[in-house]
């Protein structure tokens, strides 16, 4: 018997993202300074000094695009995801996307929200509650409830079920 | 016939001894009350206040509690003692319980976050479904 989705909304959703741009934030702010506490007490020509700017600007664009990419492709959940009991799955088949299919979707994501956020309109009036992002890459926001806690003698583990 | 023979003294007997022994207890009470009242009690109390006994049982007393004092206060010096309690501290069945609190506790208020979010959802979509005119979403369904 195929289990029942629940479809997650707008808010759910909104807060996961939130949890993760800080996330994203937060390292991204240590590392970069890191870099500076390092490069004050170096003399760095401006040339060598716009070089790096520019490198860590792919830094934290590959970081972003990694850290989605890389939680939605394996387990289907960023860390907000967890913590807001959601994944992403597709629309099909239920089963986490693979890595250049979030990477799709991450794009998506930012096309969408472009047009003052007008993308993410679509999650109040789909029926599966879809984004504009969710729409082109084939996939669904659904609720991901606690994997059930499996007592042993070495103490409590996770029971691992397949997705969907 | 032997058994009904035997019970009538038996149960004799035993009233006998009933009201004996109340009788004795009360004499007993009587007796002791006589005593505390008599000025003999009084002095007798008086002079084992005024006794050296007395004296040397205080003393022993004082000198009991400065002894725990002291071994408190050794106790509490001794590398020993914190030894112990950091092995306590670190030990997994400790460490394990808070930090199980710790995340009961984020589990708590993440779960109230999530109940909260769910409702705000709900009302958004009906607010937005109302406004475009379209039928409520069906709750859930397979893919």
């Amino acid at each position: 018997m195929t289990p029942k989705l629940v479809y997650e909304g707008l808010a759910t959703r909104a807060i996961a993202f939130a949890v993760d741009a800080a996330v994203i934030n937060v390292v991204a702010f240590a590392v970069a300074g890191i870099v500076a506490l390092v490069l004050s007490v170096l003399s760095v020509p401006n040339e060598v000094e716009v070089v790096l700017l520019g490198v860590a600007g792919l830094a934290f664009f590959l970081w972003t695009t990694g850290y989605f990419a890389t939680f939605w492709s394996t387990t289907g959940q960023t860390p907000g995801d967890r913590l807001m009991r959601i994944r992403v799955c597709s629309a099909d088949r239920g089963e986490p996307i693979g890595f250049g299919r979030s990477v799709l979707r991450l794009v998506y994501l930012t096309l969408a929200a472009i047009p003052l956020l007008l993308g993410f309109a679509p999650i109040l009036f789909d029926d599966r509650r879809r984004g504009l992002h969710d729409m082109l890459a084939g996939t669904v926001v659904v609720s991901a409830p606690e994997e059930p806690v499996a007592v042993s003698p070495a103490g409590p583990s996770r029971v691992r079920t397949p997705p969907g | 016939m032997l058994g009904r023979a035997l019970q009538l003294p038996i149960e004799l007997t035993a009233s006998v001894a009933r009201g004996a022994g109340r009788r004795m207890g009360d004499l007993a009470l009587a007796g002791l009350d006589a005593v505390l009242a008599s000025r003999v009690a009084e002095e007798a109390v008086d002079r084992a206040l005024a006794s050296r006994l007395a004296d040397h049982t205080v003393d022993r007393l004082i000198d009991q509690e400065r002894l725990i004092d002291e071994t408190v206060t050794r106790l509490i010096e001794s590398a020993e003692l914190w030894v112990l309690v950091d092995s306590i501290a670190k030990s997994p069945a400790v460490t394990e319980a808070i930090s199980r609190q710790s995340v009961g506790f984020a589990d708590q208020v993440a779960g109230g976050v999530r109940e909260r979010t769910r409702r705000l959802d709900t009302r958004l979509e009906g607010a937005a479904r109302r406004v475009a005119r379209r039928p409520p979403r069906p709750s859930s369904e397979s893919p």
